[in-house]
């Protein structure tokens, strides 16, 4: 350990200690470098999501400025995109609504979340709670293989197994006949999307939820035992909701990942902008529909189009701040759990 | 009372039933993908490119492969030392003050940035014509002056800004995981802060360092988003050919290509390929790699994590 | 070595042997417990003392490993056999944790949740009486009875036990476990508690663990000692204090109380 050189013996000559002065010196030097160096690189970590923001809100002005609230208010995305795309250089479109993406986006991720969230407190009580100890490290290898699967891969999948269920079980053709002037029903649809959302972000809520309950003193379940509750209720009563915070953070966690996922949704929602009708009943489920997400993927081939570049960058806008929404959220629930473990 | 026991198992029973989904589709995906997938791997599948024309040659994933081994190495090489050095100036050094918790505020807020919304930000910041030298110059069309945007470099890059986050929160936790005995120990022999850092805590947390470069690999392989608007849609390198030749290298990154999941989206029925046969081989291969680096990151966490 | 005193005896505990693992706990156990007495375990720490009391209310089923030999008797039926409901033992046998355990819920939830797990949907006013009861009975209610929609959490350390102690009281227990229910606390709050464990005598058998001679001495009406894994000596406290039959216990009351 060349710092332990500094205190050897008391007998050093004078051009020795004179040696180890400027040792010494190089050393603050370099410590004090080295401290700036990561400075630099913290603040840069830091920054990258102001330049985020102003990149994407530079690039998608336009649309803004044009449409104002509209563009959250107003449908039709695909067929504008269209004109759009064929509009004569001198006069291009500039209007866009993505209403209908918005819907898509919300209709899709709070399906999915339905799904997902009993899914996956389910298996985290299991994990935590119920599986005996050797069963514990293999269930959250597969949940943490699960939340590394490849969207492609699920999108893949659902789009050869679950899509032709669909189609198969809950598509007749004069189903498909009623509503050929509106759109075609072939399995690529709100449902599909919903299932592979879910299956996507349950692993998100066990992990998340895993950790939260495994961090609940142990005295909480001795105490709520001892008063006579059996494990479930113990588990229902006591254990969940001491990990309320926790769970809630991997619940909105999930929630963003379900409004960010772009491939794997553009691969099995049908890729076109509908507004799924609820007087249409189950057909509500099989409506082809379009994600903000998706939609910068289903169309980003027309981005050589100003106005179409334009408008997929507000779609991004519209993630953007919906996303930051929820981390700062997040830092609100978090901070609740923080303030709650500062009192015990 | 029995009542009460009933309602007690039927609970149970449910939560036994959601693993089980759970679980299910983990296993199931995999199962399917190896027996769709299987049969296509052979010697040719893998050291053959992507075929141009359909049927004639045979068809083969060896750019995709290369293409993503490229993209991970770009992307690691960006992010790690960034990522570690931010983490070990907040482990390390960061005051509990306005400015370390805006900066955490940031890179939290970072996180949470959907992969998507990266891409376009990389494809913003790379069509700025300063930055042509990433990929290269739109020429031959008026009055159009900026750069092209996509390339191996500029994925890569974007790449590094999407796992950034991630890689830094990882490598804080493996850092604070290191007991402050050891650090108090290596500063009370004398010994410089810069020294405890790099002789005492990066050596005690390499294990969990590891573990947030295996994780920024994954995510990094698995990404789609990114690749398809910042590398393109083209299967084959579009550098100067042969692309392997080390004097073409330069060339080749700063061109497109496509990765494992890039060719798996086109050749799936969603990118229009219609050879779901190679888009199989190609997933079975990318969930094997992924398994592989689950089991690498089992490995390096230890008994620490699972055991809990 | 079957106790012969007068009043009624409700736990006996036959011949028991305990193991964590490989390692023994506690070997050949033979106690009675009476009714509407304060019985004191004490010892060194690691002696055994607070593994017999978890055995009573089967709260060692907890621990991965724990296994044992022999037999415990509450009102003449065996806690340990195969088809004993573990849940109603634990409703006739309440416990006291060392350390405070409130849940991270308001004071009137803490006390409910028992009642009403326990007893199905009790009526608003009537489980408002248990609690103001109860919380009485760990004289307590004067301190919250304003703030009962309050975190438990926000309570002093010493208000928590007697929360606990309360809430404990909600589900009409027969036998009361303390598990060192003073170790964390201060001498004031320490003090309300020993008055409240005489007051609770009348109506419930109390088993205590504790390290604190005196406070045996003050409260027990009897005393076991342990000492690795075996009870030494066992008599009144009277005779206990004044004149303890083996060498271990002389030097243990002398060396703590010298």
């Amino acid at each position: 350990m060349d710092s332990l050189e500094l205190s050897t013996s008391l007998s050093v000559d004078k051009a020795e200690k004179k040696n180890q002065s400027i040792r010494v010196r190089l050393g603050r030097l370099r410590d004090s470098v080295c401290e700036s160096g990561i400075f630099v690189l913290t603040a840069s970590s830091a920054i990258i999501i102001v330049f985020i923001f102003i990149f994407i809100l530079i690039k998608s002005w336009n649309i803004f400025a044009v449409n104002g609230i509209n563009f959250v208010l107003k449908s039709g995305f695909d067929q504008q995109i269209i004109e759009a795309y064929h509009a004569p250089a001198d006069k291009p479109v500039w209007h866009f609504g993505a209403l209908g993406l918005l819907l898509g986006s919300g209709l899709t991720t709070v399906g999915a979340l339905l799904l997902a969230i009993p899914l996956g407190i389910g298996t985290a009580i299991v994990i935590t709670e119920l599986s005996p100890r050797w069963m514990k490290g293999l269930l959250q290898s597969f949940i943490r293989l699960l939340a590394s699967i490849p969207s492609v891969i699920y999108g893949l999948v659902a789009l050869l197994v679950v899509v032709p269920f669909i189609q198969d079980n809950f598509i007749t053709s004069e189903l498909q006949l009623q509503y050929i002037k509106q759109f075609q029903l072939t399995g690529n649809s709100l449902l599909a999307g919903i299932a592979v959302l879910s299956i996507m972000i349950t692993p998100v809520i066990v992990a998340l939820s895993v950790d939260a309950i495994n961090a609940v003193p142990h005295r909480y379940k001795e105490a709520s035992l001892a008063l006579g509750l059996s494990h479930w209720r113990t588990i229902v009563k006591v254990i969940v909701p001491s990990a309320k915070s926790g769970i809630t953070a991997g619940i909105i966690l999930g929630t963003g990942r379900a409004i960010g996922e772009a491939l794997a949704l553009s691969m099995v929602s049908g890729g076109i902008g509908n507004i799924p009708n609820p007087a249409d009943g189950g057909v509500f489920f099989l409506t082809p529909i379009l994600t903000l997400a998706s939609a910068i993927i289903n169309k980003s081939e027309s981005m050589s189009v100003p106005s179409i570049n334009a408008a997929l960058f507000a779609c991004g806008v519209l993630l953007l701040v919906t996303c930051t929404t929820l981390s700062l959220f997040t830092k609100i629930v978090e901070r609740s759990i923080r303030r709650r473990e500062g009192l015990e | 009372m029995n009542k009460k026991k009933i309602r007690d198992l039927m609970g149970e029973v449910m939560s036994w039933l959601a693993s089980s989904i759970t679980i299910a589709a983990c296993l199931g995906i995999i199962i399917y993908l190896f027996n769709m997938g299987h049969a296509q791997i052979d010697i040719g599948f893998l050291t053959n490119e992507p075929a141009t024309t359909l049927e004639t040659e045979k068809n083969g994933i060896l750019t995709p492969l290369v293409g993503t081994l490229l993209l991970t190495f770009i992307g690691t090489l960006v992010a790690f030392p960034w990522a570690l050095g931010t983490a070990i100036y907040l482990s390390e050094y960061a005051k509990r003050n306005n400015l370390t918790e805006t900066f955490r505020l940031g890179i939290d807020v970072l996180s949470g940035v959907p992969t998507i919304v990266v891409a376009i930000f990389g494809l913003a910041v790379f069509s700025n014509p300063a930055l042509g030298f990433l990929s290269s110059m739109v020429e031959g069309v008026q009055d159009v002056n900026r750069a092209f945007g996509r390339s191996f470099l500029v994925s890569g890059i974007t790449m590094a800004v999407m796992i950034l986050p991630f890689v830094i929160k990882t490598c804080e936790e493996a850092l604070k995981s290191v007991p402050d005995t050891y650090r108090e120990a290596s500063l009370a022999m004398g010994a410089s802060k810069w020294y405890t850092i790099t002789k005492v805590i990066l050596p005690t947390a390499k294990n969990g360092i590891i573990t947030a470069v295996i994780l920024g690999m994954g995510r990094i392989i698995g990404d789609t988003a990114i690749v398809w608007l910042t590398l393109g849609g083209t299967l084959r390198m579009t550098g100067v050919q042969p692309w392997w030749r080390p004097d073409n290298w330069l060339s080749t990154l700063k061109n497109t290509g496509s990765t494992l999941t890039s060719y798996i989206y086109f050749m799936s029925p969603a990118g229009e390929g219609h050879q779901n046969e190679n888009a199989f081989g190609a997933a079975f291969v990318l969930i094997i790699i992924i398994i592989l680096l689950n089991l690498l990151t089992d490995f390096f966490m230890g008994s620490k994590e699972i055991g809990k | 070595m079957v106790y012969s005193n007068s009043g009624s005896i409700i736990i006996s505990v036959k011949e028991l042997n305990a193991w964590y693992g490989e390692k023994k706990a506690l070997s050949n156990i033979n106690i009675d417990i009476k009714k509407n007495s304060i019985t004191a375990f004490i010892g060194p720490s690691g002696c055994g003392k607070t593994t017999l009391l978890r055995c009573l209310n089967r709260m060692n089923d907890l621990v991965d490993g724990f296994r044992l030999t022999g037999d415990i008797l509450l009102d003449g039926e065996s806690i340990l056999s195969k088809n004993r409901d573990v849940i109603e033992l634990r409703r006739k046998v309440g416990m006291v944790f060392q350390q405070p355990n409130p849940f991270p819920k308001t004071i009137f939830e803490n006390m409910a949740l028992p009642v009403k797990e326990n007893f199905g949907n009790v009526r608003r006013e009537k489980l408002e009486e248990i609690i103001e009861t109860n919380l009485k009975a760990a004289s307590l209610y004067e301190e919250v009875e304003d703030r009962l929609d309050s975190s438990a959490l926000r309570l002093s350390g010493g208000q928590q036990q007697r929360l606990c102690i309360a809430r404990a009281l909600t589900i009409n227990p027969e036998v009361i476990l303390f598990d060192e229910p003073c170790s964390a606390l201060d001498p004031i709050s320490t003090m309300k508690i020993e008055d409240m464990l005489m007051e609770l005598k009348q109506k419930y058998t109390i088993v205590i663990v504790t390290h604190n001679l005196h406070q045996a001495s003050r409260i027990a009406d009897e005393v076991a000692m342990f000492y690795e894994g075996q009870i030494v000596e066992q008599a009144s406290t009277d005779v206990f204090f004044s004149n303890p039959k083996t060498q271990l216990a002389q030097d243990y009351i002398s060396s703590k109380f010298s």
